[in-house]
């Protein structure tokens, strides 16, 4: 008798923890608000493009005390094509007007840096001359496009590169391996993310000694980010 | 008597007159060049004055067992240096963080150098046509030579190129008249003289001059300098160089 008296009192308590057990099961079935910390990281990337004679006054000025006046070569196209100075007179200087602009896009925060070099020095080709080449540090040089620039306004020279030219004589760029452009080439930094553009002239000192011969270069805008 | 000494006097003067436009008119410029050379002002080592303060004092404990040290440096317990368990880059456990770069479509740049006419007569060759200079005085032997021969006698002249007696907008570091040039030339071959600059423009002054027939190449030494107040950077000095020939 006892023990029946012992089993009921279990099978009570134990029907009552159920009941009560109930609104809960219920409650955890329900939709419930909060806030979670997700944190993730959103890679850098980099975007440019350089866009040859890319205003419509772009062109060669310059050649003082050479007794020909400058014009583009045919190569040369409103927003692309060659950075043709035409014929020049050996021992003058020349300023080519709106010769490339750069446009970079990035949402990298800490900005960009822009190398330019040459791929190979000049190569001279018709005729050839001995020797083939000519050094393009003394030659060729950049400066940040304005009206008021002229063929003796300060400018940077463009270095030769110390990577690999890809392609015929660097046409397809400059290959840097794990390294990368000579810091003495860079041309361009920016701080922070955008889209921007720079553009930029170039001039060619001819001093008296190079060969007469057709020459040509690319040259080789390459960008970092930071 | 006295109204023909004053005919005489008035002929003479004419006859003079004449000699002389007859003299200028015969020079003319037979070509002219432009040197240019760019100048990298590098930043100033000027001294800057400040107060360092002493360091602190060294504990006593310290000092007495560096005494301690170097009276008996191999006094015991022996003592090994270690700079901690943690590694500051694990070897081998580097962590190389890629940066994105691109390279856009080259820019392909061509011309057609053709020969001058004009350099049987006069032409530059360039030695150092870039330069890096710090501040105060620098000099730069034989930065370029300049050819001249004409089949007269002739002259070469010089001026800064742009520059005006009557006004014109300085560039460092030719500058213009009054201010004296920063930049000075020198032709060893002939003088140890050193010039600066004439930056009143046309006529300039004479390089040197050339007898009928005679060619001639010289160097020129360039003096630069820079003074502290010029913020480094760019720089370019143009020099025109003229050649001016007496005509048969």
């Amino acid at each position: 008798m006892k023990m029946r008296n012992v089993t009921r009192r279990w099978t009570m308590a134990a029907t009552l923890l159920l009941v009560s057990a109930i609104p809960q099961l219920a409650a955890a079935s329900a939709t419930r608000e909060g806030s979670a910390q997700i944190n993730y990281k959103i890679l850098p990337s980099i975007k440019a493009q350089v866009v040859p004679n890319y205003q419509s006054s772009f062109g060669p000025t310059g050649g003082l005390g050479s007794g020909s006046t400058p014009a583009a070569g045919p190569s040369a196209v409103l927003g692309g094509g060659t950075v043709d100075f035409g014929n020049v007179v050996v021992g003058y200087e020349y300023l080519y007007k709106y010769a490339a602009q750069v446009s970079v896009q990035t949402n990298d925060a800490s900005g960009f840096v822009v190398y330019g070099e040459g791929a190979t020095d000049l190569n001279g080709s018709n005729p050839v001359p001995a020797p083939p080449t000519w050094p393009l540090q003394q030659t060729l040089f950049w400066l940040v496009s304005s009206a008021a620039n002229t063929a003796f306004s300060p400018a940077s020279a463009f270095n030769k590169t110390s990577g690999t030219p890809l392609g015929a004589k660097g046409s397809n760029g400059i290959n840097y391996g794990a390294g990368s452009p000579s810091p003495a080439s860079q041309i361009w930094t920016n701080p922070g993310a955008g889209n921007v553009s720079q553009g930029y002239d170039y001039e060619l000192r001819l001093s008296g000694s190079i060969p007469t011969s057709q020459f040509n270069v690319y040259i080789v805008y390459t960008v970092i980010g930071n | 008597m006295r109204r023909n000494i004053f005919a005489l006097l008035a002929l003479g003067v004419l006859a003079a007159l004449t000699v002389v436009s007859q003299a200028d008119a015969l020079q003319a410029q037979k070509a002219y060049k432009e040197m240019t050379i760019t100048i990298t002002v590098t930043p100033s080592p000027a001294p800057t004055g400040g107060y360092v303060p002493a360091p602190p004092a060294a504990p006593a404990a310290a000092v007495a067992l560096a005494a301690q040290l170097l009276a008996d440096p191999y006094a015991g317990p022996a003592r090994v240096a270690f700079a901690g368990p943690a590694w500051d880059v694990s070897p081998g456990g580097g962590l190389q963080v890629a940066q994105v770069s691109t390279q856009p479509t080259p820019v392909p740049v061509q011309f057609v150098a053709k020969a001058d006419p004009n350099a049987a007569y006069l032409h530059i060759v360039p030695h150092t046509p870039s330069v890096n200079a710090g501040y105060g005085k620098t000099v730069f032997p034989c930065a370029f030579e300049i050819f001249t021969f004409y089949t007269n006698t002739y002259s070469l002249t010089d001026w800064g190129y742009g520059t005006l007696k009557t006004g014109a907008t300085p560039y460092f570091p030719i500058e213009n008249y009054p201010t004296i040039s920063y930049l000075s030339w020198t032709v060893p071959d002939f003088s140890a003289t050193v010039t600066p600059y004439n930056n009143s423009g046309p006529p300039g002054e004479t390089t040197w001059t050339g007898a009928k027939n005679q060619s001639q190449q010289h160097c020129i030494n360039l003096t630069l300098n820079v003074p502290n107040s010029q913020p480094a950077g760019l720089y370019t000095a143009t020099v025109q160089y003229n050649l001016y020939v007496t005509l048969p």
